[in-house]
């Protein structure tokens, strides 16, 4: 390079630097070079030369003007034909002119724009693509599969590509099935659904619905389903899908109590309609023949269930409603739903002893449970004479420590003691110790050599009152300790840990 | 009592800052957005308000919407125009705008949306206030609250950085996880470059878990939680506590001093401390005799205010530990808990149902009955078909007919259920008890029950060794594993299963337990980035209990982030009790 071919260049690199200041070379053509971007121009080169000479120039407006210009000499190109001038470009703003390269599908061209001028993907390459896309779709001598793989080669997974578009657009092409086999590059399956349901693949996007685990979207979908199918076929889709199905029967539950009726009929569900009657039963049905209607139904269905179980339930329940009705009428007062427990109580408390008795064996209430209530219903009642003729029936099979612990519920020590004789040996000392007799708990307990007793019993010795009870404790222990180091046998009982 | 952290024990991240979100939010929702004056609680009686407006801040359940519904009808049938606005929380659902529609409002309401999920109740528990989400989805199915579930996850992951280990196990907390993940891959950027804070997440299903739930509480927030009932970390004490005639609210976290240092103490150790506490507050107000004035002036205006508010807090945990004691004593308390443990370890089962049947018989309680029930039939894999009629029959004798569906419940929750005919034991077993009476039928069937095959928790119980052996008697006041919760009878087996896969990084080696678990594709260890969590957030570990998790479980949890040097942090769809899941799967009549 000689002197003077340098200092052209160096001049023609300050002209062009002070056209950037003054806004003027820029504007015109530039020279004829660079037919791509690659290539620079001759002016963007001097002037990246005489840059050199200014001290404290900033480099970006200089690096923007070559980009700048380099885009414009690229689409200037007569394979492309768009000859702009700089200011035309800057009015144009790059999006435009993208899109007017994608408008007469210059893809390659746009896309190699946008990666040069660094463009966010999201608004620069993909959005190409996707009108690449949309624009590959149309053709229809092309197969369906090669289209989806092609576009799929292409697309990957780039960011801010809805595949749900290219397949709306698909779609509006009428090729449904490339649609359909788009849709399945779609990452985000929420997205899929309203296509699938325009194109009326409802079952499609019922399941897509349900993997994108958004109960909102299912439901959408549900209802849509439940508009286009008739009854049968909607039921036979949710049968197979049954986060749907539980789905629609919770909103049934609440709204259309009817269809749930026939959601469980359709799949012979027994149990579940069996509990649907007895639901029935409770809720709406005040008239006493409308509920005994409805739990038949319902025991009827148990049945059909094999669910004997529930069907005798049901079955009792009837009885003992139409009973309750029955003993309203004769005795007044309450009975309807109280449960059978309840209703005997009630009649005993109501002094119909007889009519519970009846009631009891009607039902086959098991002994344990009569005594239970007898006892607690006559001690309610401070019944104290009938309660010691009721002890005295026969051998109670709950034994007699209840009877000592609810008179002392009810205070009363001297009904109490009463009973203290008959408690089993096993449960004496703390029926002792309920009526606060320490000493005979004592003897009983030191009769028993029972370590736990002993203790139990010692823990109730207080003050000075009770010294001399202590006092035997402690030695019928001592001596229990003494035979058995005679003895030398395993210790009676170790004391129990009595902690919660 | 009360034991200190290791001095390496990691912070508890700040949740303040959720508060403050949640509080501006609604303010800004309800005095800027909707010009909210004064404010109503949603309950069946109809609002009586003369205002132009109404705004109804409501979950998402169609039962508000029918309310919301016959409120508008009302109005239009007065011939009263007002505006309507409802704001769902913590979204809307589809299902709410139809029945909207169908009961012909849709045009005279508008709608809006409340993302709020996450309710910081102390330090350390995150609530998503979500009772319904139990029954929703162990019973109905309803997988509408797990996306909520991710949505929360995100909303923690993107305050406090991504979770570099997460471990999960059951149904629910793998979808769970999977939708979180998907959010997390759509929205990417935000979280990625963050430093972790917090190094695992540990996702747990209920139903992994029931047994601990049905068991009674015994440390002092659960008990006071199984007594009065925590609501959104606050307790109604009524009259019987305040010594007064008058009910008091009160707030129960750690800032409640006295509160903090016995809620994770087994109730025998409570008093004890509670008494000696007393004496020292006696002796700090003591002091003051012999001050001359200038002290005297320093201790009122520092010391006496702080004083006064111990004594305070003091005297309603003394009426509370009272109450409960009168309570517990009343109904042999300690007979049940023996039950309870017999059922946990297995042992005389037959003498523990018919404890069971006694109680139905006796009325005692319905929530109670049921409870026993299940736990018996959990830790026996299903009752014998025997006493499964009988009890059942039993229970509907005492307590109305209509538990028929709940025993309908309860078994397509798992929770009630029949072992499978199919034994050829059971069988031989009915021929025989016809031949004998009916005491020596019970051996004969305890004998055969115990040959029969041995039910999943008692193995897992096993595996991971749930019932400690002791040796003399259990020191609750000197814990030494987590078993203290339960008057060292029983390790939780929830926190069990976490404490080994923490241990393990992984689930490796636990085959056996998950299989038994019946959970053998669900569950799941991913770990990303390690290399970039500091140590002190991988000591920090947040826990999720899907379907709620119990106080006793957290104290356990706590407990053992003391002796391994971890903190705990918890976050659950609800704080739950036995009795809360009983109620969630009882009907009653409407």
């Amino acid at each position: 390079m000689n002197t003077g071919q340098t200092c052209r260049r160096v001049c023609s690199g300050l002209a062009w630097m002070a056209g950037l200041e003054g806004g003027d070379t820029g504007h015109g053509w530039t020279g004829s070079g660079g037919n791509s971007l690659l290539l620079p121009s001759g002016s963007s080169q001097a002037a990246s030369f005489g840059k050199c000479f200014l001290d404290r120039f900033p480099p970006d407006s200089f690096v923007r003007m070559c980009q700048d210009l380099r885009v414009l000499n690229a689409v200037r190109d007569y394979h492309i034909g768009i000859p702009l001038t700089y200011s035309q470009y800057k009015q144009l703003t790059i999006q435009v002119l993208l899109d007017r390269l994608v408008l007469r599908r210059l893809y390659p061209l746009a896309i190699q724009i946008c990666e040069y001028l660094r463009l966010p993907e999201v608004q620069g390459v993909s959005r190409i693509l996707a009108h690449w896309a949309c624009y590959k779709v149309q053709q229809k001598d092309v197969s369906d599969e090669d289209v989806a793989r092609a576009i799929n080669q292409k697309l990957g997974d780039t960011p801010g590509v809805s595949y749900s578009d290219i397949a709306a657009r698909a779609y509006g092409c009428g090729r449904t099935e490339l649609a359909i086999k788009l849709l399945e590059y779609e990452p985000r399956s929420g997205e899929q659904v309203p296509l699938l349901l325009k194109m009326k693949r409802s079952k499609l996007a019922l399941s897509k619905a349900i993997e994108s685990g958004d109960t909102d979207l299912v439901f959408t979908v549900l209802l849509h389903l439940k508009n286009e199918l008739n009854r049968g076929d909607f039921f036979m889709t949710l049968r197979n899908q049954p986060m749907a199905l539980s789905l629609y029967r919770q909103f049934c539950k609440y709204q259309e109590l009817e269809t749930l009726k026939d959601l469980y009929n359709q799949d012979d569900n027994h149990q579940e309609l069996g509990s649907f009657h007895i639901r029935a039963s409770y809720a709406a049905e005040e008239r006493i023949e409308g509920r005994v209607a409805a739990l038949q139904t319902a025991a009827d269905a148990f049945y059909k269930a094999k669910n004997e179980f529930a069907a005798k339930a049901t079955e009792d329940q009837m009885r003992l409603l139409r009973l309750q009705r029955r003993l309203e009428d004769e005795l007044g007062g309450r009975f309807l739903d109280l449960s059978l427990h309840d209703t005997v109580t009630t009649l005993i408390l109501g002094g119909h002893n007889k009519r519970a008795e009846q009631l009891a064996r009607d039902f086959r209430i098991p002994d344990k449970r009569l005594w239970w209530l007898k006892l607690t219903a006559l001690a309610d009642l401070e019944d104290w004479e009938e309660l010691e003729k009721f002890s005295k029936s026969k051998k109670s099979p709950i034994g007699y420590l209840p009877f000592v612990e609810i008179c002392m519920k009810q205070h009363n020590k001297y009904e109490a003691k009463k009973y203290t004789s008959r408690v089993g040996p096993e449960q004496k000392v703390k029926a002792l110790l309920l009526v606060g007799d320490v000493a005979q708990a004592a003897d009983v307990a030191i009769e028993h050599r029972n370590e736990a007793e002993l203790s139990l019993v010692l823990s109730h010795c207080t003050g000075a009152t009770d010294g001399a009870t202590a006092d035997k404790i402690q030695r019928a222990r001592a001596q229990a300790q003494k035979k058995m180091e005679g003895l030398e046998e395993e210790p009676l009982e170790t004391l129990p840990t009595e902690q919660w | 009592m009360a034991f200190p952290h290791r001095p390496d024990a990691p912070e508890l991240p700040d949740f303040s800052m959720l508060k403050r979100l949640a509080r501006d939010q609604l303010i800004y929702l309800l005095e800027q957005q909707h010009e909210v004056d004064k404010l109503y609680k949603v309950e069946s009686k109809p609002a009586v308000s003369s205002s132009e407006q109404l705004c109804f801040l409501v979950r998402p359940r169609i039962k508000n919407m029918r309310y919301i519904a016959n409120l508008v009808n009302a109005d239009k049938l007065a011939g009263r125009t007002r505006k309507y606005k409802v704001i769902f929380s913590p979204q809307k659902f589809y299902a709410c705008e139809m029945v909207l529609e169908e009961e012909g409002i849709y045009g005279d309401v508008s709608c809006d949306e409340w993302a709020f999920s996450l309710l910081p109740l102390d330090v350390d528990l995150l609530s998503m206030e979500l009772p319904e989400f139990f029954r929703d989805y162990f019973l109905e199915g309803d997988q509408r609250w797990i996306n909520t579930v991710a949505q929360a996850l995100h909303l923690l992951s993107t305050l406090y950085g991504p979770f570099p280990n997460c471990y999960g196990i059951g149904r629910c907390a793998k979808m769970s996880y999977e939708l979180w993940r998907k959010l997390e891959d759509e929205e990417d950027g935000e979280t990625k470059g963050r430093r972790p804070e917090i190094g695992h997440i540990f996702l747990l299903d209920r139903d992994m878990d029931f047994v601990t739930a049905l068991c009674s509480q015994v440390v002092y927030e659960g008990l006071v939680d199984d007594t009065f009932r925590i609501k959104c970390g606050s307790v109604d004490f009524g009259p019987e506590v305040t010594s007064s005639d008058k009910s008091l609210k009160v707030l129960l976290n750690a800032e409640d001093k006295v509160f903090n240092e016995i809620r994770n103490e087994h109730f025998s150790n409570v008093f004890g401390f509670l008494s000696q506490k007393a004496r020292n507050l006696q002796a700090q107000y003591d002091r003051r005799r012999g001050m001359d004035i200038k002290q005297m002036k320093n201790f009122v205006s520092q010391e006496l205010k702080g004083l006064k508010q111990e004594h305070r807090l003091l005297s309603l945990h003394i009426g509370a530990c009272e109450s409960i004691m009168k309570k517990k004593t009343k109904q042999d308390f300690q007979e049940l808990i023996k039950t309870e443990h017999a059922l946990l370890e297995g042992f005389n089962i037959r003498e523990s149902t018919s404890y069971i049947e006694e109680h139905i018989d006796r009325q005692v309680s319905p929530i109670e009955s049921l409870r026993l029930m299940c736990l018996l039939s959990i830790t026996e894999n299903g009752l014998i078909p025997k006493d499964y009629r009988s009890l059942k029959t039993q229970y509907l004798q005492s307590y109305g007919p209509e538990h028929l569906l709940t025993f309908s419940n309860l078994r397509r929750a798992g929770l009630l259920t029949e072992q499978a005919p199919g034994d050829t034991l059971t069988a031989v077993e009915s021929k025989v008890s016809k031949l004998v009476t009916d005491k020596a039928a019970g051996k004969i069937t305890d004998a055969f029950s115990s040959l029969a095959k041995r039910s999943n928790f008692r193995a897992i119980s096993k595996k991971l060794n749930l019932i400690p052996r002791v040796d003399g008697e259990y020191d609750l006041k000197v814990p030494r594993d987590m078993a203290y919760v339960f008057s060292g009878a029983y390790v939780p087996l929830s926190c069990r299963i976490i404490e080994q896969v923490l241990e393990r990084r992984s689930w490796q080696g636990l085959d056996e337990v998950v299989r038994l678990l019946n959970c053998s594709e669900l569950a799941f260890t991913d770990m990303t980035r390690e290399d970039k969590a500091s140590s002190e957030s991988l000591r920090l570990i947040l826990v999720v209990f899907l379907g709620g998790c119990t106080f006793s479980e957290i104290s356990a949890l706590r407990f053992l982030g003391r002796e391994k040097g971890y903190r705990f942090i918890f976050l659950t769809t609800a704080v739950t009790n036995s009795a809360r899941l009983m109620e969630a799967m009882s009907e009653v009549k409407a």
